[in-house]
């Protein structure tokens, strides 16, 4: 299987270190604007590091771009204790963990029959399917609500899984039927000649070569199922059941909120995400030839 | 490809293990010895010190029964509450705010428990003043003054100036008693350079001003048609259109800054505490904060010549018709009107409705608490502009940025605002 | 080709059905059951509680004459550049100068580090987004103002997000700040797939930069441009938070867009009748849309391959 994947698909990416000896200065001057451009991205960062560091007395008596006099943790242990923090990373953890993984398999599934399998009607199918993002998250809130009433799954996490594993799979069943109707056709007829089941063509030819794409949205489905907010605020009443950007709210009062704790907080809340982003960034590059060269 | 195959397994296994976690949590059952109780008070804000006593001293009161707390975002609860309410979820008690579009809609809804038999029999309505009162009752259609009680303050709040002392001496600026010698301090300020009043055009603020400036020119008859539609409230009379031109003219003259229009009241308490402006004129909700962190001599004011002000009955307890132990929800509120409690809730920063003002030991709470006691006797406290109609804020929020921007004259703007008081008024 | 061949084609493509059974059943559950009662709701009078009072057009008759609704729509127009078109060109230009120039020049190392502080705006909470920018465009100690100042441009210093000038177009940087991250990492996953030796034998043939972006990199990874934009543009048509948070709408409703409408209406007038007419309308249009997208992506080099 792999040995025909070689040929054709997929080539290793870095058979030519050498490549290097030819960088002239223009490259230089682009790799320097490159920084550039990367630190402009991350002053706001900056900025709630800034913020989080401070007390509130300093927040409030020099302002928000004022640099901290100390180094003050009050604002994230203050934080940790009133949401009860770990419970709440837990939440947020298995909740957008579970959905990255169910719908990344859910959006294989669906692309692989209309991307490869192509179906009759394809088109109208995948517009269907993607009124899980066109339809705005407001209309869905009062009848997912009464729905989830009905069966028992108001205020569990369970809903909030099950409701975001659809919304999410809509892109990733997009992506990857895009990706897969381009995907070459002779190698998927080599495959079935050579007896090859159905699934068994999913699995060892079709996974293996978008397997850079899943990877990407495995990062985008947790990353966003995470920062996800009105849907977790009115399904998880309990604390118990909070996730990150709902216990965030406690924060910002109906008058009043408290910079420095959000700063703390909303920087305590990212790390996972950015950890997370982190660790499949290097699958995300790797992923074609560990999946398929060795 | 072995390591690839381990991957995939271990996220098998990942997704199946949580699928199992999700599933379960979320209870929501009654139990009779336990009081579920939701407030949005910050921790360290003077409800929520004087709410923590009073959860101390329930428990104790009450054997075997354990209070149990959950602090919620104030906007969850805004955007939630007839969700969680209709359902088996709700809490025993909780803290809910005050006004025609939200305590008076869910009890038109049928959602909170009428508790006006509950309020005469423990003689909360002898603690508060009829002013006061307004926003704990409703009619039937949830408009507010009606004769039904579904809700208890607890606390109070109020417009006022906060003056900063240190820089009226550096300017050589007299403190003002009167409106007339309150524009005349600003003139000073603005001649030496400093931006008098603290503003903010994206938020509250700046409608406050117009609204404050209104009221200087109306009395009681014309707050009740604006704000209980006890009459056609008409947004083109003299005090409405003296408010918005009034306020414009500040804008031009520099009372307040020109660049103020996208700034949010945050960044205008900032600004007030760091001592960038001598005066803020905002809300009791600030005196806690502004206490903790200026650094230089300030004091509180009414309005200079303010016969009434925006301020109101603070935001209510409220029973749900689901609550399973309304029996004890009731014991607690009435734990939390009692002097003790009350004086705890002055002390930290508060303004309390029913405490003994020889127990306010701080000078400026007594103050601050004293001169809320004249207005609510005098019958003076005006509510909030935003308050008659849904989503009113909004309007008011874009339409005086309008005003300040000058894209607007306050004709134009008043009839924008009056198009959506009419459209949103109950049918 | 006979017809014989077809009917087999037809019966081979059938076989691929069960792959879509979960994710149709799902779906029904999750979004097919809800859409239908959105619609259904927005032929009703309801606040959200209690039996919904049937009222036939009036809400979309009420729709179709509020003139801010439609209005708002105008700057729906620039929010698709600012999230969408610009995002998608820039996404583009700079996943092609990651790979094929950082990537092979300077080590996979130096792209990744490029591509994480690109991409790190997609992962804060868009509240803080907003609080944070607020800050820095503060007009009166924000730190924009501060650099043009400290630089000599103290003319170019401006109240950003008060001023009905400059507040859309603020609006919009920020959003382009936030979103670039998405088209990029979807880009750069895509040229993975791309076979080097392209490159290399363009190089070779001596073709500058441009012409390698515009012959090799762009036709590669068509099918996630269409992906990226069709994606960015639903999502600036439902476009609301990052609004929000900056500027309320404000100065005087110089940013306001459509979503505001249906968000408001579902829960602060908590009149979910007319909230449900507003999202069925928009989705109609986004779904229209949707339908031209795919059949333009449809009509491309491998659509009927």
């Amino acid at each position: 299987m792999t040995a025909t994947l070689t040929g054709t698909g997929a080539r290793p990416r870095r058979e030519r270190r050498d490549a290097r000896r030819r960088r002239g200065p223009s490259a230089y001057l682009v790799l320097v604007l490159l920084f550039a451009l990367a630190g402009v991205m991350l002053i706001p960062f900056a900025v709630v590091v800034l913020n989080a560091l401070k007390t509130p007395e300093e927040y409030s008596a020099n302002g928000p771009l004022a640099l901290p006099e100390g180094f003050s943790l009050e604002g994230v242990t203050a934080f940790w204790e009133r949401t009860d923090f770990g419970q709440v990373l837990f939440n947020s953890a298995l909740i957008s963990g579970s959905v990255a993984v169910l719908a990344v398999l859910l959006s294989v599934l669906n692309a692989y029959a209309l991307g490869i399998g192509r179906i009759k009607g394809r088109m109208w199918v995948l517009v269907v399917l993607l009124l899980a993002n066109t339809l705005p998250q407001e209309a869905l809130v009062y009848p997912l609500y009464y729905l989830a009433k009905q069966v028992g799954l108001y205020d569990t996490r369970l809903a909030v899984v099950i409701v975001f594993t659809v919304i999410q799979s809509a892109f990733g069943t997009y992506l990857l039927a895009s990706v897969l109707s381009a995907f070459p056709r002779p190698l998927l007829e080599a495959a079935r000649i050579d007896g090859a089941s159905r699934w068994q063509v999913l699995r060892h030819v079709v996974v293996p070569v978008v397997r850079p794409t899943m990877a990407v949205l495995l990062v985008f489905f947790f990353v966003w199922t995470w920062n996800e907010f009105l849907i977790p605020l009115v399904f998880l009443v309990s604390n118990d059941n909070q996730t990150v950007s709902v216990a965030l709210g406690v924060l910002q009062g109906q008058r009043l909120m408290d910079a420095t704790m959000s700063s703390a907080a909303s920087l305590l809340g990212l790390l996972p995400t950015v950890l997370f982003f982190l660790v499949f960034q290097r699958t995300l590059s790797r992923g074609l030839t560990a999946g398929a060269l060795k | 490809m072995i390591k690839a195959r381990r991957g995939t397994a271990l996220l098998a296994v990942l997704a199946a293990g949580s699928l199992v976690l999700t599933a379960c949590g979320g209870d929501g059952g009654s139990d009779p010895n336990e009081l579920r109780l939701w407030h949005y008070e910050a921790p360290e804000s003077a409800m929520a010190v004087a709410w923590n006593q009073a959860i101390k001293e329930f428990e104790r009161t009450h054997p075997g029964v354990k209070v149990k707390f959950e602090e919620k975002g104030f906007e969850q609860i805004q955007k939630t509450a007839p969700m969680v309410l209709n359902s088996k979820d709700a809490p025993d008690l909780m803290e809910y705010n005050k006004g025609n579009a939200t305590t008076g809609l869910i009890s038109r809804q049928g959602l909170l428990d009428d508790m006006t038999a509950e309020v005469a029999r423990r003689g909360w309505d002898r603690m508060l003043s009829p002013n006061v009162q307004v926003t704990s009752k409703y009619d039937e259609k949830g408009v507010m003054g009606g004769g039904k009680w579904f809700g208890v303050p607890n606390y109070a709040e109020y417009l006022q100036v906060y003056y900063n002392e240190d820089l009226f001496e550096e300017h050589g600026v007299k403190v003002p008693a009167t409106f007339a010698e309150f524009t005349a301090a600003m003139d000073a300020f603005v001649k030496k350079g400093v931006t008098p009043l603290a503003n903010a055009g994206a938020e509250y603020m700046a409608h406050q001003f117009v609204y404050q400036l209104a009221l200087d020119r109306a009395d009681r008859g014309w707050v009740d048609a604006f704000q209980r539609y006890t009459a056609k409230a008409n947004l083109a009379d003299p005090a409405w259109t003296a408010g918005a031109a009034t306020f414009a003219d500040w804008v031009k003259k520099g009372y307040v800054a020109k660049d103020s229009v996208g700034l949010k009241a945050e960044d205008a308490g900032v600004a007030f505490m760091s001592g960038r402006h001598p005066m803020m004129f905002s809300g009791s909700w600030w005196f806690g904060r502004v206490a903790k962190t200026a650094k230089f001599d300030w004091d509180t004011m009414v309005w200079p010549g303010a016969k009434m002000t925006p301020g109101s009955g603070g935001n209510l307890w409220v029973v749900p018709k689901g609550s399973k132990n309304k029996k004890l929800a009731y014991d607690f509120i009435d734990i939390t009107m009692k002097k003790h409690i009350q004086n705890a809730l002055g002390n930290a920063g508060g303004i309390p409705v029913a405490a003994d003002p020889a127990a306010i030991t701080d000078p400026k709470a007594k103050k601050l608490i004293g001169n809320f006691n004249t207005l609510a006797q005098n019958n003076a406290l005006a509510f909030y502009p935003d308050w008659p109609v849904p989503a009113f804020y909004d309007k008011w929020v874009a339409e005086v940025q309008r005003l300040m921007n000058g894209k607007g004259t306050p004709a134009q703007v008043l009839g924008e605002v009056q198009k959506a008081y009419d459209a949103g008024l109950p049918k | 080709m006979s017809g014989k061949a077809t009917r087999a084609a037809g019966r081979e493509r059938l076989g691929y059905l069960p792959y879509l059974v979960p994710g149709l059943l799902l779906f029904t559950a999750v979004i097919g059951v809800p859409f239908a009662m959105n619609v259904a709701t927005g032929f009703t009078e309801w606040d959200g509680v209690g039996t919904p009072e049937w009222a036939g057009l009036a809400n979309y008759a009420r729709l179709a004459g509020d003139g801010e609704f439609w209005a708002s729509f105008r700057h729906n127009a620039l929010v698709i550049v600012a999230m969408a078109i610009a995002p998608t060109a820039i996404g583009l230009v700079l996943a092609a100068l990651l790979t094929d120039l950082v990537d092979r020049h300077f080590g996979p190392r130096a792209a990744s580090v490029l591509r994480a502080c690109v991409y790190l705006p997609q992962v804060l909470p868009i509240v803080i987004a907003g609080v944070v920018w607020s800050w820095l465009l503060n007009p009166q100690n924000g730190a924009v103002n501060e650099v043009l100042a400290a630089v000599g441009l103290e003319s170019l210093a401006h109240d950003w997000l008060g001023d009905p000038a400059t507040a859309l177009w603020s609006v919009l940087a920020v959003m382009v700040w936030v979103q670039i991250g998405f088209p990029l990492v979807v880009f750069m996953s895509g040229l993975q797939r791309v076979d080097p030796s392209l490159y290399e034998a363009a190089e070779i043939d001596g073709a500058s930069w441009a012409r390698r972006f515009r012959h090799v990199t762009v036709p590669q990874i068509r099918p996630e441009i269409f992906v990226v934009l069709l994606w960015t543009t639903i999502a600036s048509l439902k476009v609301f938070a990052p609004i929000y948070v900056l500027t309320k709408g404000g100065p005087g409703g110089a940013t306001s867009v459509p979503a505001y409408y249906s968000y408001q209406n579902f829960f602060d007038k908590t009149d979910v009748g007319y909230g449900a007419a507003i999202t069925t309308v928009l989705t109609l249009i986004i779904v229209a849309l949707t339908v031209v997208f795919l059949r333009a992506q449809g009509q491309g080099p491998e659509g009927e391959r």
